[in-house]
Formats: structure tokens, C-alpha cells, sequence
């Protein structure tokens, strides 16, 4: 049975003349792991903010477990787990202060938090740290600090923005696995600007552009939207590319050709056309034929275009 | 229902408790030096004012200003570096507690951090200088201090909510909360005004706290219409400081 964790309807919120979200529609099942993801200013962060009660939409609905965003902002707020975009840490306290202070605004027994925070500092690597004030740890440990503070009330659905901007490559290693590992006990929402966290981690990607959603969908399913079209690498040995390349061109299945050095790339209308090329090469000085896999990256760029946002 | 207004305010104190000498040697200094220079260097030229010698009629003043500007302070830098620099406060709103409750516990911080300091250079005058005062009068005078603390600590927390950068919170102490503690008698007697301006002047709650609280120390006078304008003005204050957070955090 799937029953869903968070539902969004036509979601709206307007600072003054500027639409950062415009009817936005969503559905995320319980116990999956969701990624949003979408150029800078897309609304990623204006999402998060209404569906934890920080903000409030200008119309439209949204329910957290069956609640309603609007009526039930207490009890919503006492079963989500949220790590925001800027780490919000008290820099007067303690890692492990900072964990109780958040144990205690959610109302946890001592002998409960105790334990619990323990397990927390241990799995994120902070245990030895613990006493430090976080000023002094670095971005990927306080990163791990903020992770683990929304975590210690066990939540219900975690919310997550950006959680590994900023992180080397082991770190964020270590945030996908836990991550992962936490996935079916509870709903995870998380927005990211990396497509291979998104690949790596989540079941169902949503990407938005200027407040609304233009694609939805399972990793393979929005790779195969991306047109029927197949792009192979031809490489030459010798001097033969730029005749090949123009030979290519003048076939009627083949979209489009590029050549750089010896190496030819050609897209064609589909991959059945594969063997039509394969019998104009023949003789030809070719050293390798490969398909080249389309990636999240491209799919994110086909839709969201090139251009930089300001 | 106030667990959550209690486990904010215990982060506080135990941040305080951290950094107590440093943040009382800082306190002290100013008042002290103001009593050294106006107190001692100043007496001779001064004389008698209102028929108590100058150090002793400045001294109750300080103790007040020590306190009510020590709320102030920490409850506008405080609310500031929470809501703009830490984000803290958006921390501390994504767990159960209310916004009520988050303004509720940083009032009360910003009005503790003056009771202690208050008390603290009290004290410090006391040993050090000939400053005396029947310590019956204390319980008359807290009934000014507490108010007045309090009143300070939700200004404080108004500012702190409505203003975004750290030199206009320096602007609204220079040219807001300065002149009005310096307005209200503390180093001359209300008499020195005259008598048109003195009402406007006395219609103020922080000359009402400033006259009624020196009045209660030294002479031991209760004034009632004094200690109400200020008791009112701290449930007014009170009122508009969770009103404004509040609506500044739904924005
Ligand atoms: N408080 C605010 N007042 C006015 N406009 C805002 C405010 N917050 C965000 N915006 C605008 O809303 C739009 C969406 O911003 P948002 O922060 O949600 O984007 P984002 O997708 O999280 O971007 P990023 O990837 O850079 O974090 C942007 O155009 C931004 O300028
Ligand atoms: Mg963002």
C-alpha cells in the first residue's frame, strides 16, 4: 500500500510582484526519498519554508501526513526533522549542547536524549568532538551537527536543503549512506544541485524551474523523456575524421554531427539507424563506437536551458 | 506549556554563566567611572542637590541605568544575532515550541541579564564608595527596578525583531535610548527643567522610573503614580513585543 507522506496542492507564494512558486503540485509517498531539484531562485528553498510552517503560502494547500500546513503547524513541527539551507547552529554551545537544547524544545526526556544523542555523535563522526564549540569544527562537520540535530527527536519526515553543499567527496559519501540507511523508516524530502546525489539517492526527482514543476518522475523515466534520440562517439584513427564527419552528415537518419579532433559525434534519429552508419564506415579508420549514456545533467539542461540565473 | 519558553531561557543563562566575570567586569567599568568622574572629581564644584551630596544623589541613577541599559542591550543583540547572524531562532521554529514562547523566553533573559548586573554594580558602589541606604528601602526600590528591567528587555526585543543591521540598532541607542535615560534626572534634579517642558519630560516612563526608583532608595518613598505609569508601561511593552515578533516571524 502506498500512502503519501506529503501533498501538495497549488501551492503559491508571491514576495511582492515576484512568483517564486506558482501552483505548484506534488505527491511523495511515504517512506521513499524525494529530490528536488532546479536552478538557483527556481522556489526550492520557498517550498521547504512553507512546508515546515517557517512561511506561509499566499494560497493553495499543503498536508504533511495527513495534516494540514496551515491548522496543525505544533504537531506537524514535532514529527519533521528539518536541516535548512545556512547551518543554524549556536555557536555558544557545544556539539553536544546544541543537540540537548533541540531535545529539549521537543519536549525528550533526559535518560531518552541521552542515549540517543550519543548514537547520533557516534554514527556522524563527531563523538571525539563532542565538547567543541562548533566555530571550530569545518563546514562538513558542522554540516554533519546540523544532520544529526534534526534527527535526534527521530521525525517522521526529514527535510533536507542542500545537505551536502560544501562537503568533500568523502563526507557526503558518508551523508548519502545514512541517508540511504534511513530511508523507509521515514519520508525524506531533499533538494540538491548535485544530479549525482540525486541519482545515487532518490527514488522519485522533481525539477522546477521559475516556481513550477516541469518534470516529475523516477531518474529512468525522466532520462527516457529525453527524446527518442540516441548520440553515439565515433573515434578515428588518422586523418579521416573530418571526411567521415562529413559523410555522416549528408545521411538522412542522422540529426546532427559535431567533430573535434578525431572525434566524431553523431546523433541519430534512432538506434536502429545504428547499422546504416556502420555499413557507411565501412574501411574506415575507426577505432571505437560508443553510445553515449544520457545523463540527469542533460536531462536538467534540456529543460532548465543554459543560461546562468542572476 | 512554557517548556519550551524554559529550555531557550536555560540555554541563555547557561551562556551567561560561561562568560559572567568578563561580561560583569565590562558592566561595572562604566558606571564606575562615571561615579569616579562626576562622584568625586565633580563634588566640590557641585555641592549639595536636592540636599544630598552629588555622589549620593547619582548613585541610585546608575545602579537603574546599569540595569535597564544591560536589558536593553542584551535583548536587542541578542534577538539580532539569533534571527540575522545565527538563524537560531529559525531553528528553535521548526521544533513544537511557539513563537509566543521564543519571545516570552528572550524577555525574560534580557530582563535577568539587568537584574543581575544591576545588582552587581550595587553592590560594587556600595563596597567602594560612601553610598548608604537602609536596606528596607531595597524592597521599594526592586518594585521600580523590576518593572523597569523588564520594560528595557521588551524594547530591547522590539528593536532587535524590526531592525535588520547592526548600525541602526547602534543609531536607535544613540540618539533614542541615551537621551532618555539622561532625560530622566539621572545626574540632575527634574527641578533644573522648566516648568513647560518638565510636564512632557515627566509624562515619560523612564523619568517616572528613574525619579521613582532614586526616590524609593534613598528616602524610601513609594510614589505610587510613579511605580503604576511604570508597571503599565512594562505590560504595554510586553504586549507590543510579542505582538510585533509575532508578526514579523509570520511575514
Ligand atoms: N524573503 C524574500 N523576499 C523576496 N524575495 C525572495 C525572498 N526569498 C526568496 N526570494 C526570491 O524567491 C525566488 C526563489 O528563491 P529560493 O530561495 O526559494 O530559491 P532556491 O531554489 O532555493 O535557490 P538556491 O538554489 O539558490 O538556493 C528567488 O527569485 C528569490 O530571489
Ligand atoms: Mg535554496
Amino acid at each position: 500500500m502506498h500512502t503519501v507522506s506529503i501533498a501538495i496542492r497549488a501551492l503559491t507564494k508571491s514576495y511582492g510582484a515576484l512568483t517564486a512558486l506558482d501552483s505548484f503540485d506534488l505527491e511523495v509517498e511515504q517512506g521513499t526519498i524525494f529530490g528536488l531539484l532546479g536552478p538557483n531562485g527556481a522556489g526550492k528553498t520557498t517550498l521547504i519554508r512553507i512546508l515546515t510552517t517557517l512561511m506561509r503560502q499566499s494560497s493553495g494547500d499543503a498536508f504533511i501526513e495527513g495534516l494540514d500546513i496551515q491548522r496543525y503547524g505544533c504537531e506537524i513541527r514535532s514529527m519533521i526533522g528539518v536541516v535548512s539551507q545556512e547551518n543554524s547552529l549556536d555557536r555558544y554551545l557545544t556539539a553536544r549542547e546544541n543537540l540537548e537544547l533541540h531535545a529539549r524544545l521537543h519536549g525528550m526526556e533526559k535518560q531518552l536524549y541521552k542515549r540517543r544523542i550519543d548514537e547520533l555523535l557516534e554514527l556522524m563522526g563527531l563523538a571525539g568532538r563532542q565538547k567543541d564549540f562548533p566555530d571550530t569544527f569545518s563546514g562538513g562537520m558542522q554540516r554533519r551537527l546540523v544532520i544529526a540535530r534534526a534527527l535526534v527527536h527521530q521525525p517522521r519526515v526529514l527535510f533536507l536543503d542542500e545537505p551536502t553543499t560544501g562537503l568533500d567527496p568523502q563526507s557526503r559519501r558518508a551523508v548519502w549512506e545514512y541517508v540511504r540507511s534511513l530511508a523507509g523508516s521515514m519520508t525524506i524530502f531533499l533538494t540538491t544541485h548535485y544530479l549525482e546525489e540525486a541519482e545515487q539517492l532518490c527514488d522519485r526527482i522533481a525539477i522546477m524551474d521559475h516556481g513550477r514543476l516541469i518534470a516529475l518522475g523516477s531518474i529512468q523515466e525522466l532520462k527516457d523523456r529525453l527524446s527518442g534520440a540516441t548520440v553515439y562517439e565515433i573515434e578515428f584513427t588518422g586523418q579521416g575524421a573530418a571526411h567521415y564527419a562529413a559523410l555522416l552528415a549528408s545521411m538522412p537518419c542522422v540529426l546532427d554531427v559535431t567533430q573535434v579532433g578525431h572525434k566524431v559525434t553523431v546523433t541519430l534519429e534512432c538506434w536502429e539507424c545504428l547499422s546504416e552508419i556502420v555499413t557507411a564506415l565501412n574501411g574506415a579508420p575507426v577505432r571505437r563506437i560508443s553510445l553515449q549514456e544520457r545523463t540527469l545533467e542533460d536531462v536538467f539542461i534540456s529543460l532548465t536551458g543554459q543560461k546562468v540565473r542572476e | 506549556m512554557l517548556r519550551g519558553a524554559m529550555a531557550i531561557w536555560q540555554r541563555d543563562m547557561q551562556v551567561l554563566r560561561r562568560s559572567i566575570i568578563s561580561e560583569l567586569v565590562a558592566v561595572v567599568a562604566y558606571p564606575l567611572t562615571i561615579y569616579l568622574a562626576f562622584g568625586i572629581g565633580m563634588q566640590s564644584y557641585i555641592g549639595l542637590v536636592d540636599g544630598a551630596p552629588y555622589a549620593l544623589f547619582i548613585a541610585p541613577g546608575l545602579i537603574t541605568m546599569t540595569a535597564v541599559s544591560a536589558a536593553y542591550n542584551e535583548s536587542v543583540w541578542s534577538l539580532w544575532f539569533h534571527r540575522r547572524v545565527q538563524f537560531t531562532i529559525e531553528s528553535y521554529r521548526v521544533t513544537p515550541v511557539s513563537v509566543s514562547e521564543i519571545v516570552i523566553a528572550k524577555i525574560f533573559t534580557g530582563f535577568m541579564h539587568g537584574l543581575i548586573k544591576g545588582c552587581v554594580v550595587g553592590m560594587v558602589i556600595f563596597a567602594i564608595t560612601p553610598f548608604r541606604f537602609p536596606m528596607e528601602h531595597l524592597f521599594q526600590y526592586l518594585l521600580f527596578l523590576i518593572p523597569g528591567s523588564a520594560l528595557f528587555s521588551c524594547a530591547g526585543i522590539i528593536g532587535g525583531t524590526v531592525m535588520d543591521k547592526p548600525e541602526t540598532i547602534g543609531k536607535v541607542e544613540a540618539v533614542l535610548v541615551m537621551p532618555l535615560i539622561f532625560m530622566s534626572g539621572l545626574f540632575f534634579p527634574l527641578s533644573s527643567y522648566p516648568s513647560s517642558l518638565l510636564v512632557w519630560v515627566r509624562a515619560l516612563p523612564t523619568t517616572a522610573l528613574f525619579e521613582g526608583a532614586r526616590r524609593a532608595l534613598v528616602a524610601g518613598d513609594l510614589m505610587p503614580l510613579p511605580a503604576l505609569q511604570v508597571v503599565l508601561s512594562s505590560v504595554v511593552a510586553f504586549a507590543a513585543a510579542v505582538f510585533i515578533f509575532r508578526y514579523k516571524m509570520s511575514e
